[in-house]
């Protein structure tokens, strides 16, 4: 069983991850409603063989395919997770030397704020997206409360479609398709510069931290525009207890406020992939383990009718036997 | 340092951001590199989004944006 699974595996990375996607979102969800109800006729009375019979071999058929496909889908993320973790990590490495020189501040006062939840192109990844949708609407809400100006640049397929329905108002920008070539961070800076077109005073970047395998934390990044930050240090920031040298401050904060800018949305779309990777995995897991789960359940079910509707015949033949003797 | 000072203000004069000329100075020192490391540092380069701006709740018009250099995508797909 484990050797055809193998092969048919590789037949199956072969085939367009982007095709099974939409091929399956609908049998997934359809199998996984149905592995709970019986399957119409499937408990069919009186032990006949029906065309019934037929049905639920064919829906086992089906059951075992998507089993395969599912765990296939699994290995293929789980190899690009790999890949993807290495490259998070090494993003960290830029990241960590801002946070330590200007600290991060998400209660800072401002009036214009740049919502940018970061989502996937692609679905079957378990929740991230939605608890980024849903971390995005809270950030709305809350400095709506507060009387700040909001807007939203929205990356990602799937954030787009679940902010569109009842935050579109906002939506500003929707940029997708971040991930078909690969992400690097010429392209991440060719993005952020997209944001910097905005008139903002900070950008809160929203996505999902990716911790291990089996846990990420929706996380909100804050990156103050160049203006804010001269503020913030005015204000009496950490970053007068460094000696710097090269251009004046206020050009200099300027750079930093730029890079920063891409260096914390480079982070935080890799975080993302990484999560995304790592969820549709375990996602894919509990998928082939419903399916497996319900394939047992219908083997049984047409077993038992099969032997039902044998003992039914036999008693026939006997009764009748007996008839005619007697 | 005042030499750094003047050049950083000559390409702010010219219009550029500081990411594109981080950038530009990426390209530059990934352009001077020799084979094979050439091929593969040209893939950090590649730019490849779709971006649409949005109006009154509805998108307007969309525009693709791609820089990626298809001769260097294909000779590592060999």
């Amino acid at each position: 069983m484990a050797l055809r699974r193998g092969s048919s595996l590789s037949g199956l990375a072969k085939r367009g991850l982007g095709q099974l996607h939409s091929e399956l979102s609908s049998t997934v969800c359809a199998a996984q409603a149905e592995a709970t109800a019986p399957l119409n006729g499937s408990f069919s009375l009186g032990g006949v063989r029906h065309a019934s019979q037929l049905a639920v071999k064919q829906r086992m058929r089906s059951v075992q395919n998507i089993a395969k496909i599912t765990s296939a889908m699994k290995m293929v993320a789980a190899s690009k997770m790999r890949v993807a973790q290495t490259q998070t990590e090494k993003s960290r490495g830029m990241l960590t030397p801002f946070l330590t020189m200007l600290g991060d501040l998400p209660a800072v006062e401002v009036e214009h704020n740049l919502v940018v939840p970061v989502s996937t192109d692609k679905g079957l990844c378990g929740g991230i997206n939605s608890t980024v949708s849903k971390y995005a609407r809270g950030t709305l809400a809350t400095f709506e409360g507060e009387g700040q100006q909001n807007e939203l640049i929205v990356m990602g397929e799937k954030g787009r479609a679940q902010l569109a329905r009842d935050r579109s108002s906002f939506i500003k920008e929707t940029i997708a398709d971040t991930q078909k070539v690969r992400i690097t961070f010429s392209q991440v800076s060719a993005i952020a510069e997209e944001l910097m077109k905005t008139e903002y005073d900070v950008v809160r970047i929203i996505f999902n931290k990716f911790q291990s395998a089996i846990s990420f934390k929706p996380t909100i990044a804050t990156v103050l525009s160049p203006d804010a930050l001269e503020k913030e240090v005015e204000a009496g920031g950490k970053l007068d207890q460094y000696e710097t040298e090269g251009p004046d401050r206020a050009e200099m904060l300027q750079d930093l406020a730029e890079f920063q800018l891409a260096v914390t949305l480079n982070n935080a779309m890799l975080e993302n992939n990484c999560s995304e990777q790592a969820s549709r995995m375990s996602a894919m897991e509990s998928s082939t383990k419903n399916a497996k789960e319900m394939l047992e359940k219908l083997t049984l079910s047409y077993n038992r009718t099969r032997q039902a509707a044998i003992t039914t015949e036999l008693t026939e033949i006997i009764s009748g036997a007996a008839a005619l003797e007697g | 340092m005042s030499s750094s000072a003047a050049a950083s203000s000559y390409w702010r004069v010219a219009g550029m951001s500081y990411l594109k000329y981080a950038n530009l100075c990426a390209d530059m020192v990934r352009g001077s590199l020799k084979e094979p490391t050439k091929t593969k540092a040209k893939l950090r380069e590649a730019v490849y989004y779709r971006a649409a701006t949005w109006k009154d709740g509805k998108p307007e018009k969309q525009v693709i944006t791609d820089l990626t250099d298809t001769a260097a995508e294909q000779e590592v797909k060999k």
